[in-house]
């Protein structure tokens, strides 16, 4: 256990200064999650670079310590953040974190009960970890196998090289804690929230939105890689959605560079990058998709790592018109199964509803449509798979669906916290005019 | 206070009860040696619960980079082989794990003849120009003569 939280620590450590780099005046709260979500995407593009070489813990560590130590220097060379942001660090804790608090330990009883059981760590994720861990390299002839296909050799590597990382640093494989490093990923996704919202509701709707959030980020089925795409995709879609309404350049450098993380855990990250694509054109910020240059840099070397190897998918194969048209046919039950696998029903509907009911000026469209063309391409995909697409909804519905949900159930909260805050506005208003007349029927 | 105040903090309370897991709140405060042991079975459960044990004692006795084929009872891919192969893969991680049938049901002796050893779970299986290496745990370990 000493060994998976100090690997969490360390990541955490390492991770912080690059959230500083991007920018100096973030928040300690955002901070604290921004540094382990980078540090693990640093540890991934580490043990990418190095594995030609092979992985020592010296190696690895010292190539970290430096991207770590030029991270630091661009920081210092950043202008200081003004005093009045500087005031913006303490932001009150409230009643319902406590009650995050306990979510997040709740999780941390439920991951570490035994070692990690899910048949997708063992036959996915965790095998390929293990697999190179062994190697102490990422090894291309397990993944060319065609014996080896079950374990989606096609999928991008964050996951498993992380999970190297923790092997790397407690000396030998060992899953009996692992468990915990998924629960640093929900704790990383609740803090950023928990800090985005208090931009826009008080410290206790803040903290309410994050506890909304919290149980949907611990991903129950740890040891797959939901939990860290969930944290990743969600905090990106989040900072985007900042970086458009605040006109906030930081934002916008986080949002790209997070986008990419997702885009290296999950093939649902990279046609996340899609989607926010679409989104940031619906949203009138169609100028700025360029600026997401990073997530596509950081996507890039697994792309053409995949390629080299010729690495099949299991996505596409045969021809999919006639299924596509087939499926389209039975549409009805198909769309009875996605309802019936709905990750979290109550939290979909509730936000739903909001979102399409509540007016909101246009201001959650990009978290709108990012998440509609997210759910099309799911939507699509499960029409053109060549396995049973009962069978397909059933085992994965569930787990995908959660993706959307933070995003959701955030942008759902933020509209009706605008709107509690009009109607107190107008209730004040009210008052006032009230005071005025009952002024003038004395005075007048 | 307005009524679109109150629609509204009504909303955000409902978004908070849906989105609350009361299994993960109460998890901390329960009794969980019962639900430990499941989840330590859970893996093996539709499987051979006493499967991982062979499987160690088979990566104790096999080196890094040989292959080891898998031979296991339910001779058909989706009753139950495809657990067996993929166990044995993630437990013999670091050897060259081979199948002998692929999903479609198809036999592959040239596995057989291709691997260093053949690990035989809980069947009889004998097999010509193999010895018996080590034998427990409720299988066999064969080795090419």
């Amino acid at each position: 256990m000493i060994a998976v939280v100090a690997g969490i620590l360390s990541l955490t450590v390492l991770g912080i200064p690059v959230a500083l780099a991007i920018e100096r005046g973030t928040r300690p709260l955002c901070a604290l999650g921004l540094g382990f979500l980078y540090g693990s995407g640093l540890a991934y593009g580490t043990l990418l670079m190095l594995s030609p070489l092979g992985w020592t813990l010296p190696r690895v560590a010292t190539a970290m310590l430096i991207v770590t130590s030029a991270c630091l220097m661009l920081m210092l060379r950043a202008p200081r953040p003004e005093p009045a942001a500087a005031r913006e660090l303490a932001r009150g804790f409230a009643l319902p974190d406590l009650l995050t608090l306990v979510t997040l330990a709740g999780f941390a009883c439920w991951v570490t009960l035994a070692p990690l059981w899910e048949w997708d760590f063992w036959a996915i994720w965790g095998l390929k970890a293990r697999v190179f861990a062994e190697r102490g390299a990422i090894d291309w002839r397990f993944l060319e196998s065609p014996w080896n296909l079950f374990a989606h050799t096609d999928y991008p590597l964050l996951l498993p090289l992380d999970l190297d990382f923790f092997a790397l640093a407690g000396g030998a494989w060992d899953d009996r804690w692992l468990g915990l490093f998924f629960v640093a990923f929900a704790a990383a996704l609740v803090l950023i929230v928990r800090d985005l919202a208090a931009d826009e509701l008080t410290p206790n709707g803040a903290a309410a939105v994050a506890l909304a959030v919290a149980a949907v980020a611990c991903a129950r089925r740890a040891g797959t890689a939901e939990g860290p795409l969930i944290a990743l995709g969600s905090a990106a879609i989040l900072m985007l959605r900042r970086a458009i309404l605040h006109d906030d350049d930081a934002a916008l450098r986080h949002g790209a560079i997070l986008l990419g993380l997702a885009a290296c855990t999950k093939n649902e990250g990279q046609s996340l990058v899609v989607a926010v694509m679409g989104g940031m054109l619906a949203a009138g910020a169609g100028r700025r998709i360029v600026r997401l240059w990073p997530a596509a840099a950081l996507l890039l070397p697994w792309i053409v790592l995949r390629a080299l190897h010729r690495l099949p998918t299991d996505l596409f194969s045969g021809s999919p018109l006639p299924r596509v048209l087939e499926r389209f046919r039975h549409f009805g039950p198909i769309g009875r199964s996605l309802v019936a696998h709905l990750a979290n029903p109550w939290l979909f509907i509730v936000s739903l509803l909001v979102l399409l009911l509540v007016r909101d000026r246009g201001r959650e469209r990009f978290v709108r449509t990012t998440l509609g063309i997210q759910t099309a391409i799911f939507l699509a995909i499960y029409l053109e798979t060549p396995n049973d697409v009962f069978w397909q909804i059933s085992t994965s519905w569930q787990r995908v669906s959660a993706h959307l949900l933070v995003p959701l159930t955030f942008s759902a909260a933020m509209v009706l916290g605008r709107q509690k805050a009009e109607g107190r506005d107008e209730g004040r208003k009210q008052k006032a005019e009230g005071r005025r007349a009952s002024l003038h029927d004395d005075f007048g | 206070v307005s009524g679109r105040r109150i629609l509204a903090a009504a909303g955000l309370v409902a978004l908070v009860v849906a989105g609350i897991d009361w299994q993960y709140l109460a998890l901390p405060f329960v009794d969980r040696s019962g639900l430990a042991e499941l989840a330590r079975r859970e893996a093996d459960r539709q499987g051979y619960p006493h499967y991982p044990r062979f499987l160690e004692a088979v990566r104790a006795r096999t080196r890094s980079g040989q292959s080891i084929a898998i031979v296991a009872p339910p001779m058909r891919w989706s009753s139950g082989y495809d657990y067996a192969y993929y166990r044995a893969s993630y437990f013999l991680a670091g050897r060259t794990v081979l199948p002998v049938i692929d999903r479609h049901d198809r036999a592959h002796a040239e596995n057989l003849q291709a691997a260093d050893f053949i690990a035989v779970w809980e069947q009889p299986f004998p097999l010509a120009g193999h010895r018996v290496a080590w034998r427990g745990e409720g299988g066999i370990l064969l080795v090419r003569e």
